[in-house]
């Protein structure tokens, strides 16, 4: 990879399974030392993306370049210059830690003596000495998987892809991924991890991409995706939920008129799009001080990224409903 | 920070394939697998031999003693459970996602499976090892010269061989250890039982003879049995006669396994 090439690189990639189509003209892009979580649903295509990268699958159409060689003309080299860590954990279950490390090691061309020291390092930096000698099938879930990982270390790789790395890992083990995705992001390796935890994506990445049914619904920065799906509003909750009318009545032109005209007896609280931030509050205070409305709670929200990803993939939350947040009256 | 190093991807196949066969041949002793298949080969022998010496004892039986007649199905039965075993392991790598892991690693996409024939090699090596000794131990010996004894150990091993690249397939693509080994038992009894390595053709029912008479195991028994010998003039001579279908057997078994085979592991979807 030269110093300006991205680790990956796919453009208008599409992959069909049948008559069943798991991507649509795929493109994105991820840059040296940075970090792009997919994010998706179930079913919604980041390991058929993750697999075709890693050349375990070929795409239909379009083009991905992964440090700087083609998936589909130069598999080879590409192999050389990844890690891929899948769903599930894949190692040798009758060897111990120590064998299965320097067996990937000596897979990796490193002669007996340095995949043996490597394997040491290793089994030191992910905290796995002491169960170095048993057999890997002994293992706890999370040291299988940092076992897992460890083994896509024993060579430095350009570009890492984690399939769901810490799905089903306790809160330990999964910190001590987030940790290690966090030096790899120093070590100027490219990182494509997939999520379906929204928290992971926000907490971990410089970009993501949300994809559903195999198409990308939205890419950008976390802030960035938070914002398209309508930005900051102001939440009203008054003491009395028989306020609300009032309330609705003491905002005035900052309350949209669809929003006025949703409020049912069950509302309790009362939301308006706050643009202009902590001016909108002020407004809104100042307006209710004066009405003689007495408050439980008032605050600036900021949709969530669960907010914004039911939203772009259509969950439980139906779209139209969600976009449109900040003129919604909650009830 | 020691979790990344300066080390660089370096792939060399014939090392690679020396990791992935050691990988499976150096836990063999300690997980019992080796032993177990020295014990199946010991109860295989005394299940056959001491039921059926007396029973089998008579005028037809074209050789000087039980014991030198049924040698050559002890060892296929050894050797096919040796392949029963590369299945085993065959679906579990399979299973377990390594093959996979593998694919995605700057591995020649035939390797791991050369590897694990490998390997089996070892293993029907051991399982011929033990049936020999347990031969000798119940009184069969050779009686033709030493290249003789070397031609039955290679026959064996290439039968062994046709059969480890059928295990190895089915496991792969079975990706079921424990119903892969259950299905297995099947065609090693059927072909086992119903072949002349246990009694003389001419003592099964007649309308089953064509069948026990012609089918790969006893072409194969007919050909072992030839290189053992005898210390009577009974047996079959080595002659292509007889030695030529069970070569054609195993041969038309490999030529049509090892292109499957190849096909499942090169597949990229």
């Amino acid at each position: 990879m030269s110093e300006s090439g991205k680790g990956v690189d796919v453009q208008g990639v599409g992959k069909s399974f049948g008559s069943v189509a798991a991507l649509r003209d795929i493109s994105f892009d991820v840059g040296r030392g940075e970090v792009v979580a997919l994010l998706g649903p179930n079913g919604a295509g980041k390991t058929t993306t993750v697999e075709i990268l890693s050349t375990l699958t070929k795409p239909d159409r379009g083009r991905a370049l992964v440090a700087g060689h083609d998936v589909v003309s130069d598999p080879a080299m590409v192999r050389r210059s990844i890690m891929l860590t899948g769903q599930h954990v894949a190692l040798d279950d009758m060897l111990t830690g120590y064998e299965n490390l320097v067996m990937f090691g000596r897979l990796q061309g490193l002669k007996k003596a340095p995949a043996q020291a490597r394997a040491r390092q290793l089994l030191g930096e992910f905290d796995l000495e002491k169960a170095a000698g048993r057999r890997v099938a002994t293992y706890s879930g999370g040291m299988r998987r940092r076992v897992d990982i460890a083994c896509g270390l024993v060579v430095r790789p350009e570009v890492v892809f984690l399939d769901e790395p810490t799905t089903g890992l306790d809160p330990r083990s999964r910190q001590a991924i987030w940790d290690l995705v966090n030096s790899f992001k120093e070590a100027g390796i490219a990182t494509l991890l997939t999520t379906q935890y929204l928290e992971e994506a926000d907490a971990l990445s410089d970009r993501i991409v949300v994809i559903d049914h195999g198409t990308i619904v939205a890419q950008g920065t976390a802030d960035q995706l938070k914002e398209r799906t309508g930005g900051t509003y102001c939440e009203i909750v008054p003491r009395d939920p028989a306020d609300v009318y009032a309330v609705a009545e003491a905002l005035g032109s900052l309350l949209p008129q669809t929003s006025r005209a949703a409020l049912t007896a069950e509302s309790d609280r009362v939301t308006i799009p706050a643009p202009d931030g902590p001016a909108t509050l002020t407004t809104a205070v100042q307006r209710l001080t004066s009405a003689d409305i007495e408050l439980a709670d008032i605050a600036l929200r900021r949709p969530s990224l669960d907010d914004v990803f039911l939203a772009l993939t259509g969950g439980p939350a139906a779209t139209s409903e969600k976009a449109s947040v900040a003129g919604e009256v909650g009830s | 920070m020691t979790i990344l190093t300066t080390h660089r991807a370096a792939p060399a196949t014939v090392q690679q394939w020396w990791v992935l066969t050691s990988r499976l041949i150096a836990p063999s002793l300690r997980n019992g697998e080796v032993a177990v298949g020295i014990v199946t080969s010991v109860v295989a022998t005394a299940g056959f031999y001491i039921p059926l010496n007396r029973l089998m004892d008579g005028p037809d039986l074209p050789t000087s003693s039980y014991a030198q007649y049924l040698l050559p199905l002890i060892t296929l039965q050894a050797i096919a459970f040796a392949s029963v075993t590369t299945a085993y392991r065959a679906a579990t790598d399979s299973v377990q996602g390594l093959n996979r892991r593998l694919k995605s690693l700057p591995i020649a996409s035939l390797t791991p499976l050369v590897a694990r024939i490998s390997a089996s090699f070892y293993r029907c090596a051991i399982a011929l090892a033990v049936a020999l000794v347990c031969g000798y131990v119940i009184g069969f010996r050779f009686h033709r010269g030493p290249l003789d004894i070397v031609a039955f150990c290679l026959l064996a091993l290439l039968t062994g061989l046709a059969l480890s690249f059928i295990g190895d397939v089915i496991g792969t693509n079975s990706r079921n250890p424990a119903a892969t080994t259950q299905w297995l038992l099947l065609p090693q009894m059927i072909f086992g039982y119903l072949s002349v390595g246990i009694q003389p053709v001419q003592r099964f029912p007649e309308w089953i003879q064509p069948i026990v008479r012609n089918q790969p195991i006893s072409q194969i028994v007919y050909a072992l049995q030839a290189l053992a010998g005898d210390s009577l003039p009974g047996t079959a001579p080595v002659t292509w006669s007889v030695i030529g279908p069970a070569l054609a057997w195993i041969i038309g078994l490999i030529a049509v396994t090892v292109p499957w085979a190849v096909v499942v592991y090169r597949r990229r979807t």
